[in-house]
C-alpha cells in the first residue's frame, strides 16, 4: 500500500480547511458544468470536481482524490466509482472523526 | 316523544327488494330483535309487529352496534337497503346499508295482536313504549300466561317502563327472565370503570389450582381463559374462597354468563392473551352456566405480527399469531421427547409475508399429521395459512412452534388473507426472501436477538472458559472464515424425511431408525468445524447444514460431487473461495465434557452477510460509547 501521498478525508464543510492540500472525498454526481463534474458532498454541499474523469461512465457515487484548489473545488487525479448506493451518513461521521479526535490515526 | 314501527314495514321492503334511488324508499321503521354478531357484521330479525325478516347490518355499521347506538329491541329508520333471496331456502334476507337510530332499546319485542279489536295502529292511539329514562306511558300492558299482548287503550295510566318490565317478569319463566334482563356485553367493551356488565364466554383454557405462600399469608389460586363470540379473550383469576367456589364450576369448553368481576390493567410479563385488562372474580361474582350453547362458537380473532417484527418476541411468554403464504411443507418427522422418551410427530412449514421475510413454523401432534397433510396436498397452490397462539423460540434466530391451544386456518376468509394472495400473485412469487432469523436489521426497533445484540470479539469467548456452564451463552460476532480443513468428514448421511443419521441397510439402501424405514437414497447434511478469525483472535466453531451451506456456498450433495471429480481440484477451489469471507454469526457457547476435561464448544446458530452500511453505524455507535465513558 502506497502511503507516500496521504489524502485527508473531507466533506463540503471540511474542504475549506485543507485548500492546497491533498484530499479525498465521496460525492454524489448531480451534473456537469463547463467540463467539471458537479457533486453533492455527504453533508449536502455542492462541490466542483475538475480533471479528466475515467473513460468508463461514472456511477451515482464517486470517490475523488486530488488537490483542493479552492474552498469548493478539487482537482482530481484519481476517480473511483463507488456504485449506486452509499451510506453518506457513515462517511460523513468518518470525516468528522478523521479531522477531529481521531486525527492522529490518519496522518 | 315515542316512536313506533311502520305498519307493514316488512311487506313494504319485500315488495321493493332493490330500490332504485333513496327517494324511492318510504318511511320504514323496524324494531331490531335477536341482535347477534355474525362474523364481522351483526345480524338480527327485523320486526314490524306483524312480520319478521332475517336481516344483517353492513359491516360498516358494526361500530354503531358496539358503541351501543344501535341496540337490540331498539327502533331504526331504514334509509338504504337491499332484499336478497336465498334460493336454497326460499327465504329472504334484508341487508341494511344505511339507517338511523329512532329509539334505543324498548322494553320488549313489539307484537301486533291479530285481533279485529285492534283496529288501526296509529301513533296517537297505539301503545308507545319508551326507553327506560322516560316515565309516561300511554296505555297499559296486559299480562297473559302465554306471553305479552299489547292492547290499545285510551286510558292514561302512568307507569314507568321499569314498572311494566317488572310486572311482566314476575310472570315469565326463570330462564326467559334471565335471557331478557341479561344484556350481554362484548369482552372488548369491558373496562375497570364500569362494573355493571354481564359477559357470555366459553372457557378456552383452565389452569390448575396452585397453592402459594407469600408475605401476606398463603392461599390457592387458579385462572381461566375466557373467549366470547367475537373472539376476544381475557384471563380471569380467582383466589382462595372464590377459587374453591368456582374451580369445579368452570369446565373447559363450556359457556357461562359471568358478572360482577373486577378488571385491572394486565401485567404484561405474565399474560398469555391479547388483552390490556385481566379479570378477577371474587366470592360475590356470579357465574352461571349457559345451556344449549353448542352453537356458540367464538370466532377466532387474530392479532397478526408481521414476520419481520418477530425478533423482539423471541423467548417471551406472550404467544403470537401469524399469517403468511406457505412456501414449503416438510414431511412428518418423529421427534423423541427427551423428558419421557415419547415420540411426537412434527412437521415444519415455511411461511412468507409482505415484509419479504420467511419463518419456519413447527406443527406438533395432530396439526403435524392431519392439518400438515392438508397443507402438503395444497402446497403447490401456495395457500395462505393463519395460525393463532404460537410460541416464539430462538432456534435459527426466530422459530415458531404450535401448542395444544394453537388454531390453524387454511385460506381463511379474512382481509389479510386476500391481501397476501394479491401480493404473492403479483410480486411475492418472484421475490427472493430472507429468513427473519438471520441478518435482522440493527434498528433499535427490532432489538431482541439480532446480529447486533450481544456483539463480542472472538477473544471474549475463547478467553473465558466458564462461559456457557449451566446453559448456553449466546453472542453475535463478525468474523472471517480463516480455515476449512479439506480432509475432515464434513457431512453425515441423513434420512430424506427426518434428517436423522441413517445406517447402511441390510441388503442395500439406508435404514432410518427414527422413521423405521429403508430408503434407497439418502441426502448428505453438513456437520463441520471451521476456523474463524477477527481482530481479537481466532477460534474453532461447529456448523450444521443450513449454516454451513451459507459458508461454503453450496449444499453437501453438490460439494460431494465436486470432491469426486478428477483430482478434486474444484473441491479445493470451492473451499478456497469460501475462505477469508466475512460473515455475521450468531453463536452459542457451551461446555462439553471430554475425557474428564471441560471443553468449550462454539456452535454457529445463524449466518448472515455483512451489511456494511449497518455495520458502519454499529461501529460509530460503539465509538461514541467509548468516547462517552472516557
Amino acid at each position: 500500500m502506497d502511503t507516500s501521498k496521504p489524502a485527508i478525508f473531507v466533506n463540503g464543510g471540511l474542504l475549506p480547511m485543507h485548500v492546497r492540500k491533498r484530499v479525498r472525498t465521496v460525492v454524489q454526481v448531480i451534473g456537469s458544468d463547463r467540463g467539471a463534474v458537479i457533486g453533492k458532498s455527504t453533508d449536502d454541499q455542492q462541490l466542483s470536481v475538475k480533471g479528466t474523469p475515467p473513460s468508463v461512465p461514472l456511477t451515482n457515487f464517486v470517490e475523488v482524490i486530488g488537490i483542493a484548489d479552492s474552498e469548493k473545488s478539487i482537482q482530481a487525479e484519481i476517480w473511483t466509482n463507488f456504485g449506486d448506493t452509499f451510506d453518506t451518513y457513515s462517511y460523513n461521521q468518518l470525516c468528522q472523526l478523521a479531522n477531529g479526535e481521531c486525527q492522529l490515526l490518519f496522518l | 316523544m315515542g316512536q313506533w314501527v311502520s305498519p307493514d314495514a316488512i311487506a313494504a321492503l319485500l315488495s321493493n327488494p332493490k330500490p332504485d334511488s333513496l327517494t324511492d324508499i318510504p318511511e320504514i321503521i323496524v324494531q331490531i330483535t335477536k341482535l347477534e354478531p355474525k362474523g364481522k357484521s351483526y345480524g338480527f330479525d327485523a320486526n314490524d309487529g306483524k312480520m319478521k325478516i332475517k336481516a344483517i347490518f353492513n359491516s360498516r355499521l358494526s361500530s354503531e352496534i358496539i358503541s351501543g347506538n344501535i341496540q337490540n329491541l331498539g327502533l331504526i329508520r331504514i334509509l338504504d337497503y337491499t332484499v336478497n333471496e336465498i334460493p336454497s331456502k326460499s327465504e329472504n334476507y334484508l341487508i341494511i346499508t344505511k339507517c338511523e337510530v329512532v329509539s334505543p332499546a324498548l322494553a320488549m319485542e313489539i307484537k301486533d295482536e291479530k285481533n279485529e279489536e285492534l283496529g288501526e295502529k296509529k301513533e296517537e292511539s297505539g301503545i308507545i313504549l319508551k326507553p327506560k329514562q322516560e316515565h309516561e306511558i300511554k296505555g297499559e300492558v296486559k299480562k297473559e300466561s302465554s306471553g305479552i299482548l299489547l292492547k290499545p287503550k285510551q286510558e292514561m295510566v302512568a307507569k314507568s317502563a321499569a314498572q311494566i318490565v317488572n310486572e311482566q317478569h314476575r310472570n315469565m319463566a326463570p330462564t326467559a327472565r334471565m335471557a331478557m334482563t341479561r344484556r350481554v356485553h362484548p369482552l372488548v367493551s369491558l373496562n375497570p370503570y364500569q362494573g355493571n356488565w354481564t359477559i357470555k364466554v366459553r372457557v378456552t383454557s383452565k389452569g390448575n389450582m396452585r397453592a402459594y405462600k407469600n408475605a401476606r399469608g398463603e392461599g390457592c389460586v387458579f385462572n381461566v381463559e375466557l373467549t366470547d363470540e367475537d373472539g376476544t379473550q381475557i384471563q380471569a383469576t380467582m383466589f382462595n374462597e372464590a377459587a374453591r367456589k368456582f374451580y369445579d364450576k368452570f369446565q373447559l369448553g363450556k359457556v357461562y354468563y359471568i358478572s360482577k368481576g373486577t378488571l385491572r390493567v394486565a401485567n404484561k410479563q405474565f399474560r398469555t392473551v391479547q388483552n390490556d385488562y385481566e379479570m378477577t372474580l371474587n366470592e360475590n361474582s356470579e357465574v352461571e352456566e349457559a345451556s344449549n350453547e353448542a352453537a356458540f362458537i367464538p370466532e377466532t380473532k387474530f392479532n397478526f405480527v408481521p414476520i419481520d417484527q418477530l425478533g423482539p418476541c423471541v423467548n417471551s411468554t406472550e404467544l403470537v399469531d401469524v399469517v403468511g403464504i406457505v412456501q414449503s411443507v416438510s414431511p412428518t418427522m418423529s421427534i423423541r421427547r427427551k423428558s419421557n422418551n415419547e415420540i411426537v410427530p412434527k412437521r415444519d412449514i415455511t411461511i412468507a409475508d409482505e415484509t419479504r421475510k420467511t419463518v419456519v413454523v413447527s406443527l406438533w401432534n395432530d396439526l403435524a399429521t392431519d392439518l400438515g397433510q392438508e397443507l402438503l396436498d395444497l402446497a403447490d397452490k401456495s395457500p395462505v395459512v393463519a395460525i393463532k397462539s404460537l410460541k416464539v423460540g430462538d432456534f435459527q434466530g426466530v422459530s415458531l412452534s404450535t401448542l395444544g391451544r394453537s388454531i390453524v386456518q387454511i385460506n381463511p376468509d379474512i382481509p389479510e388473507s386476500k391481501k397476501l394472495r394479491c401480493w404473492y400473485d403479483s410480486e411475492g412469487k418472484e421475490t427472493s426472501m430472507a429468513s427473519v432469523g438471520s441478518g435482522l436489521s440493527p434498528s433499535t426497533k427490532s432489538g431482541g436477538r439480532s446480529m447486533y445484540s450481544d456483539r463480542v470479539s472472538i477473544s471474549h469467548m475463547t478467553s473465558n472458559p466458564s462461559l456457557g456452564g449451566d446453559k448456553p451463552a449466546f453472542f453475535s460476532i463478525r468474523a472471517y472464515i480463516s480455515f476449512i480443513k479439506p480432509d475432515q468428514s464434513m457431512w453425515y448421511r441423513a434420512c430424506k424425511a427426518c434428517n436423522k443419521k441413517v445406517t447402511e441397510g441390510v441388503g442395500g439402501g439406508y435404514w432410518c431408525e427414527g422413521c423405521q424405514k429403508n430408503d434407497a437414497e439418502c441426502s448428505l447434511r453438513y456437520i463441520m468445524v471451521v476456523k474463524v478469525s477477527d481482530a481479537s483472535g481466532e477460534g474453532w466453531v461447529s456448523a450444521f447444514n443450513e449454516e454451513a451451506e451459507k459458508i461454503i456456498g453450496c449444499s453437501a450433495d453438490e460439494l460431494d460431487k465436486l470432491k469426486s471429480e478428477e483430482e478434486g481440484s474444484s473441491y479445493q477451489l470451492k473451499l478456497k473461495e469460501a475462505t477469508w469471507n466475512p460473515h455475521l454469526f450468531r453463536v452459542s457457547v457451551a461446555q462439553n465434557e471430554y475425557n474428564n476435561e471441560k471443553r468449550q464448544r462454539i456452535t454457529v446458530r445463524a449466518v448472515a452477510p455483512v451489511d456494511f452500511a449497518a455495520e458502519s453505524r454499529f461501529l460509530l455507535e460503539d465509538i461514541s460509547k467509548m468516547k462517552g465513558s472516557q
